[in-house]
């Protein structure tokens, strides 16, 4: 086993500031409430870093202490992602892009790895060897000229340990172990043990939960939907990292407003097909935000997904691109469904009725996934729902006939259509091509059964 | 000395091109891609043979009705045949379905984008011309200045789509960065085309475009009256 632990000094702090960095002219944070739960604030920031760190490993597990740990256990999953040097490149990377500090340290065994976090080290981006041990004799000969007040010890025994004239780590571990045992308690003598690998250390491991939730609060309270766009792209990394942990996507998640008077307002972001990438939601996440109105401040914002499916896979095509052009067309409707609103996107189809304004129908689009042919040749039979032998029909229909004064000049007709007596649209209408005054080419009718004459189309 | 009868063909294609630079007075690299019109006499005056792709195209019609979408029919039936999408940007009237499959459009290739604004049908047209997916925007834009085309010019040009955009007739008086603008008249039996700039083209020509519209309707006129 191979733990990778990484130390967050400044986890509680990051996690609010976050906001008041990004908006610190919009946040208000001189509230009385800026003084937070600290505890509650860190709980949900790690659980959210456990999540998004799902995606490295199985095992996650984490401490709530004076300084919050994360291990996750890399030695099953470390040759998967290209070694331990090219894994633990990404990881911090990501730590990085979602603003938080972090120290990170290897080592065989859990309680090991925390404590190799303290180790100094140039100040460097990558994780420097001094922290990394890969076996137990190494992480011994790390461990060992490291003074004894790192060890995670309670106060007493360590100055107990001083007392008796002990100033390094590899001294303590020199002592037999019944000896510790009988001086400073069992406790103390297991913690050692595990320290150096010697006692099986098993962790609670961190499990995925089957819905997500992940809760963003705000030292203070955000006016401004931009100044939201920060934290949320942080809560979308962390979401990424939890879909991909779990091998899932999702088709629609929502975002919760939390308003400190106000109840709580929410938008739900759709997508046409499934996917998982922080990138692509937060497009449409931005596009959705600058046509939602903030009912009052923001207090904390929330990221919730109930349903998950399989993710979307697009392989490449050897003749011809159509899944490529699929996928290009959901990310269009997408951002358009997210800045004009999901109604606003149609697509038409023909229906069988000889009433014009009843012979066609508003439909989602269609980005079938039926080959080309095939939807080809039921385009066809749809245009042939009305029976083929009809005369041609103009291009545009007016939203509803619209009535005129008088017959224009006609030029061809009448073609007569009696339809409808079985329902509420009962029409006898004789159609005519006529010529309007300017020229154009018009597709009116009489009415047979209340007179006057209507214009409903033109040849466009 | 075979050298002159393997050059042959390769001279009058050079002379042709030298040609073709003489009547545009600017050296623009090769004849630009193109979407057949289905209208030969069209075809035959726009540079490519046909509606240039990559770019806007302004139709500029004296009244609604008179065949401007039927000039385009061809053009767009064939892309959508492709597998491409014809996204309708604001129409101002509905585009009648049974109609559209009965010229050949399929219609689950058809996107109806309602908006609420100038602004809203300008994005939705650049974001729909970006898209490699989309074959043709058509955007039926209220007031729009230079700036605006130029955008979607671009948009056009990175999508690789056909952009059309129908403005009132008295946009012909001012200038657009589009690279085909057509004013449309009335005719009888088809729509009278009247090329007002053509980029890399000729412009002032007018031609008429019989429109299998027209002639659908005359059979019937004889049989009616």
């Amino acid at each position: 086993m191979l733990w990778l632990c990484i130390r967050l000094p400044r986890l509680a702090h990051e996690a609010l500031a976050a906001v008041a960095q990004r908006a610190a002219s919009t946040a208000d944070c001189s509230t009385g409430h800026a003084v937070m739960e600290r505890a509650a604030v860190e709980r949900a920031a790690i659980e959210r870093l456990a999540g998004w760190a799902y995606q490295w490993t199985s095992l996650v597990s984490y401490h709530l202490a004076d300084e919050p740990l994360l291990w996750l256990e890399l030695g099953a999953s470390r040759a998967l992602f290209g070694g331990h040097a090219a894994l633990l490149a990404q990881l911090e990377a990501g730590l990085t892009l979602l603003g938080y500090s972090h120290v990170c340290a290897l080592a065989p065994s859990p309680s090991g790895a925390a404590l190799l976090t303290h180790v100094d080290a140039p100040v460097g981006t990558r994780t420097p060897p001094q922290r990394c041990a890969f076996t137990l004799p190494q992480l011994r000969a790390r461990l060992e000229p490291l003074p004894l007040s790192l060890l995670a010890l309670p106060e007493a025994i360590l100055s107990a340990l001083q007392s008796a004239g002990l100033r390094c780590i590899g001294q303590v571990l020199a002592l037999p172990a019944a000896a510790i045992a009988r001086r400073f308690g069992p406790e103390t003598s297991l913690y050692l043990q595990r320290l150096c690998g010697a006692a099986s250390d098993p962790r609670p491991a961190w499990r995925a939960p089957a819905a997500y939730r992940a809760r963003c609060e705000f030292g203070g309270e955000v006016h401004d939907t931009n100044a939201l766009l920060f934290p949320l792209q942080r809560l979308l990394l962390e979401f990424q990292g939890y879909l991909r942990g779990r091998d899932c996507s999702v088709l629609h998640f929502t975002l919760e407003f939390e308003h400190r008077r106000h109840p709580a307002g929410s938008v739900t972001i759709g997508l046409s097909a499934p996917a998982r990438d922080a990138a692509q939601f937060l497009l449409l996440a931005r596009e959705r935000l600058q046509r939602t109105l903030l009912e009052a401040p923001v207090s904390a914002l929330i990221l919730q997904a109930l349903e998950f499916t399989s993710p979307a896979i697009v392989q490449a095509d050897l003749f011809g691109s159509d899944a490529q052009r699929l996928q290009q067309l959901q990310l269009l409707l997408d951002r358009l469904r997210a800045r004009l609103g999901e109604s606003r996107i149609q697509g038409l189809q023909s229906r069988a009725d000889y009433r014009p304004e009843r012979a066609w129908d508003c439909v989602a689009p269609r980005h079938g996934h039926r080959p080309p042919r095939e939807s080809r040749e039921s385009g066809e039979i749809a245009g042939a729902g009305a029976p083929a032998m009809l005369p041609m029909r103009p291009c545009a229909l007016l939203p509803a006939p619209r009535r005129i004064e008088a017959a224009p000049e006609l030029l061809s007709g009448p073609e007569r259509i009696e339809s409808g007596w079985w329902d509420d649209g009962d029409a006898a209408r004789d159609y005519y091509v006529a010529r309007g005054a300017d020229g154009a080419r018009l597709w009116v009718f009489h009415d047979l059964r209340h007179g006057g004459w209507y214009l409903q189309g033109l040849w466009v | 000395m075979t050298a002159p009868a393997a050059g042959d063909p390769q001279r009058s294609a050079l002379l042709e091109q030298l040609a073709q630079l003489c009547r545009t007075g600017t050296a623009r690299r090769s004849t630009p891609a193109a979407a057949p019109s289905g209208f030969p006499e069209l075809d035959a005056n726009l540079p490519g043979g046909g509606w240039p792709i990559g770019a806007v195209t302004e139709l500029m019609s004296d009244a609604a009705g008179i065949g401007e979408l039927a000039l385009l029919m061809p053009a767009l039936s064939r892309l959508a045949r492709t597998g491409r999408y014809i996204a309708w940007i604001a129409p101002p009237y509905l585009p009648y379905a049974p109609a559209l499959a009965a010229r050949g459009l399929p219609l689950e290739r058809l996107l109806l984008i309602q908006t609420g604004s100038l602004q809203e049908s300008l994005w939705a047209a650049e974001q729909a011309l970006r898209c490699p997916a989309v074959g043709a925007v058509l955007g039926w834009p209220a007031h729009i200045v230079d700036r605006n085309v130029r955008r979607l010019q671009l948009a056009a040009e990175a999508g690789g789509s056909l952009g059309v955009l129908y403005r009132p007739p008295e946009a012909a008086r001012e200038a657009s960065p589009a690279a085909l603008r057509l004013r449309l008249h009335a005719a009888a039996d088809g729509v009278m085309v009247e090329i007002h700039k053509s980029r890399a083209g000729r412009a002032g020509l007018r031609l008429h475009c019989r429109s299998a519209d027209a002639v659908a309707v005359h059979p019937l006129a004889a049989a009616g009256a």
